[in-house]
């Protein structure tokens, strides 16, 4: 009957774990719906083949209108930089500099033209480029296969360059060449990190530019200057520096300018060239950019043609924002998105449009070079401009068709599609569209061509005109509800999702703390004293690290030094228990190790973090290396093959020696014990055949590389499952209760610590010997404190400070084991231990166990060592065994809850700061993973208490 | 000009003070100080007046220190780091905080040892210059064990934060380690009175004056850490300059709180007299 009811009450604490994993995960999906914006990159290109379109002049790409582009890209170029000063409030220094730009604007108002170009956010120049060639909107997750490395897959107009002959020229920025790593014909890339550079990049492109301007054997040129943003960054708008940038562009730019002029005249290599300056985002007033704020998004285009187009083209250009500049002359301005940008190009150039862009052909910046006004088609008797407006109208129709081409495809095959009634009112307009399209045609090639009368003519040319309108107008409708739909689903937030989500997780923390009061209470109703007169004031403590920790997630600051602070209140409750035990006269020698250990923990953050910022790659085993800095480097080398194995070797005494005493069953003794000595053998052997210390035969190098982490791997997984069926199966009752549970767990942990062992890499040993003695003092000090109240008898109570230091140690060892949370921060090479070739579910596996196999899988498993009681004699009496079992819960239920507790915060944060500069590049990789890592301890959580019980 | 100024301020304080600064501003190496804490006892001792007439109480009742010696005490204490902070300027600790921590030291030193060697428990069975010189042996060890601390919490440890770490650590021995050495010497019982638990109980006097501002210092110096990895780019967020700020803050807030506590427990423990 007993028994009965204690595997029932067991079940139930399973049951509500998986019930908190449960709410968990519905909180965070429902958090991610809203704040993640996913779109699913497409790996389809557009080809010059494409039947396109329905209809005559809409069955292939537009024709070239241009034949040569020079694209200046002036990184941060913010709208007023560019447009007179007489567009804003009041003039600042910074205005009026770009003067060149003006005077042509003023000038040759037919054949240059200033645009605002809106960017959307993200506005990191990477993300900006991206959409800038693409024509899509780059989201956080565009999920593809482009894994790790940057290089963009989706079909853009650089590819398109070099899939339809045109050679481009690149100067500038290397940004380019990581996401075109061989799109390039000559390429002049200069490093961008060091953003106190000011002049490397700039004086490189000047060097090339107009040297490249007077050579034939390019199509594209792009040019791109950094020093604008970098002055930003550094000094601000409001700066020497940053005026001094400005008329150094003027300067350039006007050379620029004269250059194309003087080899523009017909027969001349420039004769049929578009220039465009250009900004890929703006910046606020202190430099900073990637948000949505107008200033940043703000930034300007700047367009001429050598050859001037006809004056119809003022009609086209329209007067909507005109003003007088300092000299009394009219400029206009005109306004565009510059998702526009990638199909404007295409057009312009006549090659395929991006599979993938939704960008509408401008109408301005399509007028205003010239080629696009040579058009004649059979209907000789137009005048210019219903001719150009029938050219423009085809290309839209083709632009239209290609929009729609990639709806279709994107809703069969996307992760997360558009709603379907979004979708039904987009793809009505364009059939209405496309449907009006062949009278329109009709109409403006009129069958009766041999009429002569005026009057006929002149009304049909009206007639004409007005359909074309009208045409025009329902291709431009129907592509900008799209463009509309795509932002809302690609780039806004749905707060009421995340609120939702939220509202969850708080819920979700509440409950779990209300369950561990309810279970305290439960466990000390029969010594009131104890919990009235310490434990208070150690909750206290272990609830204040915690929320500190939670709490310094506000600023991303500490969430880039997550790793010293986690060290630094780690620390600082041992330091607190030294403290403690001084004042009572119970110092032990453990404490005395703990604070050391807490010393070595420090240095290998701080070297894992060094890594981290300079983005460059050391060495694999850094902890190492620092001692290697101290010595010769032929010597090092040597140091840094020998060492792993010798503390491997190390390392390996110690499990055994732990094993012998911990395993009390003999079969899964014996059998664990060879399972590690075989593994950690093969790890040997693994290290020895990469190094190149010892000379081997090629075949057992092979072996050595290849078959040894494989076994490794399958070692683990048997003992796994050998350790599952001795649970299951193994009697329970001729043991006592605390050598059960350390049997089982030490089993566990046997199986997978080879396994992460070898991921981790030669840090892996040292590593380890740092995690495993800092875990016995942490032990040892639990010990010291169950025999300092005395709790031999029924009574179990969980040390908090011990859970909360081995929640505080699982972060340290995350940093500490080279790992950060942004997503080059994964090690990839561990994907890769033991095969050669790529498979998405093998080496996601190996990855993810590499990434959280220290942070969370050993943590959780090993959480009872500090929930059991040691000293414990008394006998398998069952009240003993449900005493100890409660106290397993209630460690289980305390990780459980840091682990929430802060993950909570980390959505507070995020949701708090999406509107953060840094939000792509610090907030949303952390909460990524802070919720999978919440996840995971979840489900953990629930393994291990149906494991355990 | 600038000596006369402190002169004056240091005046205003207390006539001891200034003629303390006098005699250590040539000195400006630590080693000057055993000499200086030397001459000041026994020019203590062959003229009580010297102290502003808190001194004689405080030699007399040691273990029985009235609020108005143990404000004086304090008084003095935070003259010392007053005096050497305007000497050392304006934002000093800023631009070379290994010279003002050095300055801050030589002041507090002497101060701390002779004020607490004077409130020493067992005045009979231990002699002022015992206590002063426990204070000195106090100084060192103190002073390695914060500095351990400090490394254990994070503190760098390049070649060139060495000097400013030791003059920190000599500076936060003062505030925690020195008093208690001096007061109890190797008791381990009074030693282990000096706990959190401290503010609960009654105690004496003298355990309020020298754990809380320790207390203060060390909670101070922690807090301190907190803004130095933001990325604000401030000089001052370098090691060990917020911590010092942190530290000596704290430092005089538990001397406000260790006043507060006197006086309340004197109120408490005198109508148990009667």
């Amino acid at each position: 009957m007993g028994t009965l009811k204690r595997h029932g009450c067991r079940r139930t604490w399973s049951l509500l774990f998986f019930a908190i994993l449960m709410l968990h995960s519905l909180a965070i999906y429902l958090f991610t719906r809203g704040f993640l914006l996913t779109r699913t990159e497409l790996d389809v290109h557009s080809h010059q083949d494409d039947h396109t379109g329905i209809g005559p002049g809409c069955s292939s790409w537009p024709p070239p209108a241009v034949d040569r582009l020079v694209i200046v890209v002036l990184d941060a170029l913010r709208f007023d930089f560019v447009a007179p000063s007489t567009f804003f409030q009041e003039k600042q220094p910074w205005m009026d500099k770009l003067k060149v730009l003006q005077k042509l604007a003023a000038d040759e108002k037919t054949s240059a033209r200033i645009f605002k170009a809106l960017a959307d956010p993200p506005t990191t120049s990477l993300q900006r480029l991206k959409a800038l060639t693409t024509g899509g909107l780059p989201t956080f997750i565009d999920v593809g296969n482009s894994f790790g490395a940057p290089a963009i897959a989706e079909d853009n107009i650089m590819h398109q360059f070099i899939k339809n002959g045109k050679r481009v020229v690149m100067m500038g920025d290397d940004t380019w060449i990581q996401l075109y790593p061989d799109h390039f014909n000559k390429s002049y890339p200069y490093p961008s990190f060091n953003v106190k550079d000011l002049d490397t990049v700039d004086n490189g492109v000047i060097e090339h530019l107009l040297p490249s301007l007077r050579k034939t054997d390019w199509d594209v040129l792009i040019a791109h200057f950094l020093g604008v943003d970098h002055a930003g960054h550094i000094f601000g708008v409001d700066s020497t520096p940053m005026i001094q940038k400005l008329e150094q562009y003027n300067q350039i730019l006007e050379d620029v300018i004269d250059m194309l002029k003087s080899l523009s005249t017909p027969g001349g290599p420039h004769e049929n060239t578009l220039l465009l300056v250009m900004g890929d985002h703006g910046q606020t007033l202190n430099g900073d950019h990637g948000g949505g704020t107008a200033e940043e998004v703000e930034t300007s285009l700047f367009a001429w043609s050598p050859k001037t187009p006809p004056n119809d083209v003022l009609s086209v250009l329209g007067k909507s924002s005109c003003n007088v500049d300092l000299h009394g002359k009219e400029v206009c301005v005109s306004t565009m998105q510059q998702l526009d940008f990638a199909v404007t190009v295409a057009a312009l150039l006549g090659i395929p449009f991006p599979f993938g862009s939704i960008g509408r052909v401008n109408q301005e910046l399509y007028a205003l070079s010239a080629g696009t006004w040579d058009y004649r088609n059979d209907c000789t008797k137009q005048n210019d401009l219903v001719a150009w407006m029938q050219r423009y109208a085809e290309a839209l129709c083709v632009n239209c068709w290609q929009v729609k081409r990639y709806i279709d495809l994107y809703s069969a095959s996307s992760v997360i599609g558009f709603r379907v009634e979004d979708l039904n009112h987009v793809a009505d307009l364009y059939s209405k569209a496309q449907a009006n399209w062949s009278s329109v045609l009709r109409s403006t090639c009129p069958s009766e061509t041999g009429s002569q009368d005026e009057l006929k003519e002149s009304v049909n040319k009206e007639h004409t005109s007005s359909a074309l309108r009208l045409q025009i107008d329902a291709y431009s409708d129907f592509l900008e509800s799209f463009a509309k739909l795509a932002r809302s689903a690609w780039t806004e937030f749905d707060l009421w999702l995340m609120g939702i989500g939220l509202s969850l997780m708080i819920l979700s923390v509440s409950t779990q703390a209300c369950m561990l009061m309810k279970l305290n209470t439960f466990n000390q109703t029969s010594d009131k004293e104890i919990a009235s007169s310490s434990f208070t004031p150690k909750i206290f403590f272990a609830f204040a690290l915690v929320a500190i920790r939670a709490a310094s997630f506000l600023s991303n600051s500490y969430i880039l030094a997550e790793g010293r602070v986690g060290h630094f209140l780690l620390a600082t409750s041992c330091i607190a228990n030294v403290w403690h035990s001084a004042t009572k006269g119970t110092f032990v020698i453990e404490e005395f190790a703990f604070l050391l250990l807490n010393i070595l923990i420090r240095f290998g953050i701080e070297f894992g973090m060094s890594k981290q910022i300079s983005g460059a790659i050391v060495s694999n085993d850094h902890p190492v290396s620092i001692i290697c800095g101290l010595f010769g480097s032929s010597f090092c080398s040597d140091l840094m093959e020998i060492f792993p194995i010798i503390s491997l070797t190390l390392l390996v005494c110690i499990i055994l020696k732990c094993l012998s005493f911990a395993v009390s069953q003999r079969f899964l003794k014996y059998f664990v014990m060879s399972g590690s000595i075989l593994s950690y053998t093969f790890i040997a052997i693994h290290w020895a055949s990469e190094s190149s210390l010892f000379s081997h035969a090629i075949a057992i190098r092979e072996i050595g590389i290849s078959l040894a982490p494989r076994l490794v791997y399958a070692i683990g997984g048997l003992s796994l499952v050998i350790s599952l069926l001795y649970r299951l199966f193994g009697s329970a009752d001729r043991l006592k209760v605390n050598e059960r549970i350390t049997s089982l767990s030490t089993a566990m942990l046997c199986s997978w610590s080879p396994t992460i062992l070898l991921l981790l890499g030669r840090q892996g040993p040292f590593v380890a010997l740092i995690c495993m003695t800092i875990a016995w003092c942490i032990i040892k000090l639990q010990q010291k404190h169950q025999r300092e109240f005395k709790l031999d008898r029924e009574i179990y109570v969980a040390d908090y400070i011990s859970v909360t230091q081995w929640s505080l140690l699982a972060v340290c060892l995350f940093y500490l084991t080279g790992h950060w949370c942004t997503f080059d921060g994964l090690r990839y090479g561990a994907a890769f231990i033991g095969f050669d070739h790529f498979q998405i579910i093998r080496q996601g596996l190996l990855l993810s166990i590499d990434t959280f196999g220290v942070s969370h899988i050993l943590p959780v498993f090993s959480l009872p060592f500090i929930a059991i009681c040691w000293h414990n004699s008394a006998s398998k009496n069952n009240k003993v065994k449900d005493a100890a079992f409660n106290s397993l819960i209630q460690v289980l239920l305390i990780y459980g809850l840091i682990t929430s507790t802060t993950t909570t915060l980390t959505i507070i944060c995020v949701t708090i700061q999406r509107r953060h500069l840094m939000v792509w590049g610090l907030f949303a990789p952390k909460y990524v993973f802070d919720a999978i890592g919440l996840l995971l301890t979840d489900l953990l959580v629930v393994m291990a208490s149906l494991y355990y019980s | 000009m600038a000596a006369r100024v402190v002169l004056g301020r240091a005046w205003a304080v207390g006539a001891a003070v200034g003629w303390l600064g006098m005699l250590i501003r040539p000195a400006a190496h630590f080693g000057w100080c055993t000499g200086v804490a030397r001459v000041r006892s026994v020019a203590s001792r062959e003229s009580p007046s010297g102290l502003a007439g808190g001194g004689r109480i405080m030699g007399d009742e040691a273990t029985q220190v009235s609020a108005f010696s143990a404000g004086v005490a304090h008084a003095l204490c935070f003259a010392g780091l007053a005096a050497a902070h305007y000497l050392s300027g304006r934002g000093a600790l800023v631009s070379d905080p290994a010279h003002a921590l050095r300055l801050l030291v030589v002041f507090e030193a002497p101060l701390v040892i002779v004020v607490f060697s004077l409130l020493r428990r067992d005045p009979k069975g231990c002699s002022f210059l015992r206590a002063a010189a426990r204070g000195l042996l106090g100084l060192p060890t103190g002073a390695f064990l914060n500095a351990f601390g400090a490394i254990v919490l994070g503190a760098p440890i390049g070649i060139k934060y060495w000097a400013a770490t030791t003059y920190w650590s000599l500076l936060m021995s003062l505030f925690t380690f020195v008093p208690a050495a001096c007061v109890f010497g190797a008791s381990k019982v009074n030693w282990q009175l000096l706990s959190h638990s401290i503010y609960c109980r009654p105690t004496d006097a003298v355990d309020y004056m020298i754990s809380a501002p320790a207390h203060g210092a060390v909670i101070g110096a922690w807090l301190g850490a907190w803004p130095m990895p933001l990325d604000w780019e401030r000089p001052w967020q370098e090691w060990p300059i917020c911590v010092t700020y942190g530290s000596v803050v704290g430092h005089l807030i538990g001397m406000a709180i260790s006043l507060v506590l006197v006086v309340t427990h004197k109120r408490r423990s005198r109508p148990k007299a009667d």
